[in-house]
């Protein structure tokens, strides 16, 4: 055994892991330059450094924000809002990142109803957690409940009978809540549209009907693609096809 | 997925919806014992079968002497040989009013105009059995007085203790009424152990403070505390279930009584009884304070008068400061503190007056008194603050300011506010800290960490679970083993030549530890004879088994226990005899 150790340690010295920091500090050049850019009021050039950054870098909700202000700074209402929505899926309790959000909805043209379902309204604390907090919390309330039971199995004293029963129901309501914020990260179908105005078509074809116009910043909810078309619908139930290039997913594919 | 829900959502519909009842109706009473004591609860169920809830409820007869409370509904649906059922299930717990035989039904219901009827049971209540002697049983209610013979207006301890022996919950009392007696709870119920009769109890207990505001005699009629005794019935240990969360715990209703009590309430005696007394009565005692006693003219000074002790505090009157000359008095709102402890209720009042005199001089502020009576000391008794002198020098008249009391707090006013007006509209900033780039990346946990902590703990613990079965099972199988070998190796041991008494009964042992899962020392007739019965041996057979061994210990106990025994070839037979009567 102390051979295998050792003979590890060796490889780990003759074979180093790949320098994080050389990785990084591209990154850091790109993000450096970028809020250089922003402050100076190059928004484009920032908006193109966020952009790059969320391709190949790091991918977290700040930067999302950041790509959001620079896009709102030049007057892009629909993109800014998109990625606004993108930041809260990752970092929701952010004070800057739901007062912009709030400031960039006021702007908006299209007054949208909202309607909670019965899930988000017992659930209510769900659209302030991020999937990835939520599902630490249950992993250690996971850790946690079945580590009671198998301490249950040598030692039945009362207390961890009581103990059992109170990480039972959290481990119900964390499990639930995982659970749920889980389904809706997988079914999110919002998308945000992005053109100043677009028309609702009645069919997938620019001769057909306009319903009704939508305008930048409106969030519908995606149905399905077909050939360049996107249908879409609002909650009130108004459907129509939309060109696929005016609207864009919240919900990122990687 | 549509499709999933869909099903699902039928089978729930087709599990909450009311069914159509195929089954004829019928409806049934039962009770769940025909004989109780007038302290005891009893169940009653009725059951109707062929209905739907919402049908009809069940009207019952025959409960006038009884406390009916219903404790659940519910519904039955079952399926038996293809033939739906459905059904409502009512249960009611009857407390007795009064001892006798009573006749609990009919229960009736209605269903589409025509009224079905259920069978009737007999019931006889008969008067709770009072133990004569010391024992008390596991579970008894006292009651106590601290005193039997009290003053109007005087206060006494009536405490509450419950003994038990057994697990209780859901406690509820019902105090006794009684017009003109008051009680008021002394604080919280008070736990502790404790012995009675030489028997260790959980003792609860909870005191009144008891005031009679008219004389008499009083006959305070038994506490009634209701509860449920808990009596946990546990499934068979080692099983994942064994414990307090699966196990099937009976939860039985109870109610106890404490004794009758008898309080006699005296009046006040009217001799001595000082002018304007209020009716306070208990051991009072007063102090007073004059702040500052030098002051200047125009300023104020606050006399503070506090009245403490321990009985009806309630009483206490407001003093009254009278008129003194070249002096301005403002009196305070009085402050009464009131509070309880284990021996009765305690308390203050504070009276304060603010003294603002007009003219310098030498004031005198005259003794203000109280009467009362002492129940310490049986009678009445004035108490009398000291007399205070006030200083008054030449001086600035400032402004009065009034002994702060609860309404008379100093306000202060600050600038007048408004409400902030937004001039500017913009977004906040970026965030350009280099941390912001490590941080707030986690948009969707996945891979192997994730699943590592979601499965691994509910493998190790069913891994570890397992094991435990295992080798429980295996315990259990070689336990078996040993059994069905046991009579193989008697009937070995007993070919052998010179067999002795002391060994064919140490042979007779190891046979029935063996075949039994025993660890018994030495084994004696009669044991032998209640495993054998407990076994479904006959009673031929095991009364043969009895002699054999009453015929070897006889040897043994009297001195041929080494000598050669002939039984040794009888055995065995009785032995395979045996082998083939066991269950």
């Amino acid at each position: 055994m102390k051979r295998f150790i050792s003979i590890f340690i060796l490889a780990m010295a003759f074979f180093p892991a790949p320098d994080a920091n050389a990785r990084t500090n591209g990154w850091d050049e790109v993000f450096f330059k970028a809020n250089q850019a922003y402050r100076e009021a190059r928004f484009q050039e920032a908006i193109q450094g966020y952009d790059r950054l969320i391709r190949s870098g790091p991918r977290n909700g700040h930067l999302y924000y950041n790509l959001g202000n620079a896009y709102f700074k030049t007057e892009q209402l629909g993109p800014a809002i998109l990625n606004y929505e993108r930041a809260r899926l990752v970092i929701p309790r952010d004070a800057d990142l739901n007062f912009n959000l709030s400031y960039a909805r006021d702007q908006m043209r299209d007054a949208i109803p909202q309607s909670q379902g019965f899930f988000q309204a017992a659930f209510f604390w769900l659209d302030s957690l991020s999937m990835g907090e939520l599902f630490l919390g249950f992993a250690v309330l996971n850790v946690l409940f079945w580590g009671i039971l198998f301490i249950r199995l040598f030692l039945r004293m009362e207390w961890t009978y009581y103990l059992f029963l109170i990480l039972l129901i959290f481990w119900l309501i964390g499990g639930s809540s995982f659970g749920l914020k889980w389904y809706q990260a997988r079914s999110d179908d919002r998308a945000v549209v992005l053109k100043k105005e677009v028309s609702i078509l009645a069919g997938p074809d620019v001769r057909d009907t306009v319903l009704f116009k939508l305008h930048e910043g409106t969030i519908v909810h995606h149905e399905r693609s077909e050939d360049g078309w996107s249908l879409v619908h609002l909650p009130d139930k108004k459907r129509g096809w939309v060109k696929s290039e005016a609207v864009e997913l919240i919900l990122t594919n990687s | 997925m549509k499709r999933a829900t869909i099903f699902l959502a039928a089978v729930f519909l087709f599990l909450i919806l009311p069914l159509p009842a195929h089954a004829d109706i019928s409806i049934t009473l039962r009770l769940d014992r025909n004989e109780a004591m007038l302290m005891d609860s009893i169940t009653m169920l009725v059951k109707l079968s062929g209905v739907r809830k919402g049908d009809s409820r069940p009207v019952l007869k025959g409960l006038e002497s009884f406390d009916v409370t219903r404790t659940g509904t519910s519904s039955r649906f079952e399926i038996i040989n293809g033939k739906m059922n459905s059904g409502i299930d009512y249960t009611y717990l009857l407390r007795p009013k009064k001892t006798g035989s009573f006749k609990i039904g009919p229960a009736e219901v209605k269903v589409k105009g025509k009224t079905f009827r259920s069978n009737a049971e007999i019931l006889k209540i008969a008067e709770p059995v009072r133990s004569s002697g010391t024992h008390r049983g596991p579970l008894f209610l006292k009651a106590a007085l601290s005193s039997r013979k009290i003053y109007v207006e005087e206060e006494a301890v009536y405490s509450l203790k419950l003994y038990c022996r057994k697990r209780v919950g859901d406690l509820s009392l019902n105090l006794p009424e009684s017009e003109h007696l008051a009680f008021k709870q002394l604080g919280k119920p008070v736990e502790y152990q404790g012995v009675y009769n030489g028997e260790s109890y959980k003792i609860l207990e909870v005191r009144y403070s008891l005031i009679a505001s008219e004389e008499g005699i009083y006959a305070i009629r038994p506490s009634r505390m209701n509860m449920t005794v808990l009596e946990s019935r546990r499934r068979s240990p080692g099983s994942l279930f064994d414990d307090p969360f699966f196990s099937m715990s009976s939860r039985r209703p109870m109610t106890l009584d404490s004794e009758p009590l008898e309080l006699e309430v005296v009046p006040l005696p009217e001799m001595g009884r000082p002018a304007g007394f209020s009716g306070l009565v208990g051991t009072f005692e007063i102090e007073s304070g004059l702040e500052p006693s030098r002051i200047k003219t125009g300023e104020s000074a606050t006399l503070t008068i506090r009245l403490r002790g321990r009985g009806n505090i309630k009483r206490i009157p407001d003093l009254k400061m009278p008129d003194l000359d070249q002096i301005k008095i403002y009196e305070d709102q009085p402050v009464l503190e009131e509070k309880t402890d284990s021996k009765g209720l305690t308390g203050a009042k504070t009276m304060k007056w603010a003294l603002v005199p007009e003219k310098e001089g030498r004031y005198r502020i005259p003794p203000l008194s109280i009467g009362f009576f002492d129940t310490g000391k049986h009678k009445y008794r004035t108490l009398k603050t000291r007399p205070r002198s006030l200083d008054v020098l030449p001086g600035e008249p400032t402004r009065v300011q009034a002994p702060a009391g609860p309404d008379k707090g100093k306000t202060t006013e600050g600038p007048a506010k408004k409400a902030v007006k937004e001039i500017g509209h913009d977004i906040l900033p970026v965030h350009a800290s280099m941390k912001d780039l490590a941080t707030g990346s986690r948009e969707r946990p996945g891979g192997l960490v994730f699943w590592v902590l979601l499965l691994l703990p509910l493998f190790v613990y069913g891994g570890t679970l397992c094991g435990l079965k295992i080798g429980r099972k295996s315990a259990d199988s070689m336990t078996a083993a040993k059994a069905k070998k046991a009579a193989k190796d008697f009937i070995r041991q007993c070919r052998q030549d010179d067999l002795s008494s002391n060994d064919l009964i140490l042979y007779i042992t190891n046979y029935f530890n063996n075949r039994f899962g025993l660890s018994l020392g030495s084994l004696t007739p009669d044991e032998a004879a209640g495993i054998m019965e407990s076994k479904g041996v006959s009673p031929e057979t095991t009364n043969k088994m009895k002699d054999v061994i009453k015929t070897l210990e006889d040897a043994v106990y009297t001195g041929k226990g080494y000598d050669g025994c002939e039984m040794g070839e009888n055995i065995p037979k009785l032995i395979r005899q045996m082998e083939k009567e066991i269950r």
